[in-house]
């Protein structure tokens, strides 16, 4: 019974952390993608960059979020209800926003030719700190007795 | 028998500089894999960018987050009391992550002489090197990423 039990935590915590690491990956993409249109040499570079980081994002983010709130609800030392889930499911809707409207600008700028979003290196620096904020929270558990 | 889910606050930073030394390491090898496996598709001035591209992401990207990520680690060890244990997560984690840095050291060094070599071109042999290395790189990371999580026994 202990071992099923073990063997489910252990592979949803799995599933949820190479999420998380997925998303990083992704948004690690998205500011490359920023830095390398900072200048024309490699303009070029950057276009070639942004699908795989508008795949990665939309499915890390996903996954990241069913795999965490099924170990929340799988494991009773865990409740939805605590402070610092919460927490981490607000920070998942402002990273997802700002993931999504970043891929979005990114996908229209390799399709159409559009000019890159000025405002693209503060949204990338807002997105890395978002994600800081959701592993600094996942790692200290604020308020989890 | 209960499951150990909180830690003793002391293990936070420790941990929090090697999981996030972790992603960052991921996160760069991945990008510069994206690019020369792109570049290794393209041609031209486009192919050469990426070439530089992601030989700069795997020299000033990936190797200092894999510092970050390994002292880390062995500062989680010492915490945790861990330093001379034989348990095979342990051990898998250190093959990862040393196996992995003679890999991710050989991948940039191939990939940067062959900027080097020739700036102005498409990949080459050595580029290519590079580029399979990195994703050799990436799936000894999702192997870590399950011992570390599911610590096997």
């Amino acid at each position: 019974m202990y071992g099923r039990r073990r063997m489910g935590y252990s592979t949803l915590l799995f599933l949820h952390v190479t999420s998380a690491f997925t998303m990083v990956t992704a948004a690690g993409l998205f500011l490359a993608i920023a830095l390398a249109q900072r200048s024309d040499r490699h303009s070029a570079t950057a276009l070639r960059l942004a699908p795989v980081a508008a795949v990665l994002w939309p499915i890390g983010s996903l996954l990241a979020i069913v795999f965490g709130v099924w170990l929340a609800l799988h494991d009773s030392q865990y409740s939805l209800g605590d402070g610092w889930i919460i927490a981490a499911i607000v920070l998942w809707v402002i990273g997802g926003a700002i993931g999504g409207r970043l891929g979005a600008g990114y996908r229209k700028v390799t399709s159409s030719g559009a000019a890159a979003d000025p405002s693209a290196l503060v949204m990338n620096l807002a997105l890395i700190v978002t994600l800081l904020v959701m592993l600094i929270d996942m790692i200290y558990k604020p308020g989890a007795s | 028998m209960t499951v150990l889910l909180i830690r003793p606050d002391s293990w936070n930073l420790p941990l929090l500089l090697h999981v996030g030394g972790a992603m960052a390491l991921v996160a760069s090898v991945t990008v510069a894999a994206v690019a020369l496996l792109q570049g290794w598709r393209a041609s031209g001035p486009a192919a050469a960018s990426l070439k530089r591209f992601g030989a700069r992401t795997l020299l000033y990207a990936a190797i200092p987050s894999y510092f970050v990520m390994r002292i880390a680690a062995q500062w989680v060890l010492s915490k945790e009391g861990l330093d001379n244990s034989n348990a095979a997560w342990i051990g898998d984690g250190f093959l990862a992550a040393d196996a992995g840095f003679v890999l991710l050291v050989i991948a940039a060094i191939v990939a940067n002489l062959a900027v080097r070599r020739d700036p102005e071109s498409g990949l080459g042999k050595l580029a290519k090197v590079g580029a399979g290395l990195s994703v050799v790189l990436i799936a000894l990371y999702v192997f870590a990423v399950w011992a570390m999580t599911t610590k096997p026994t």
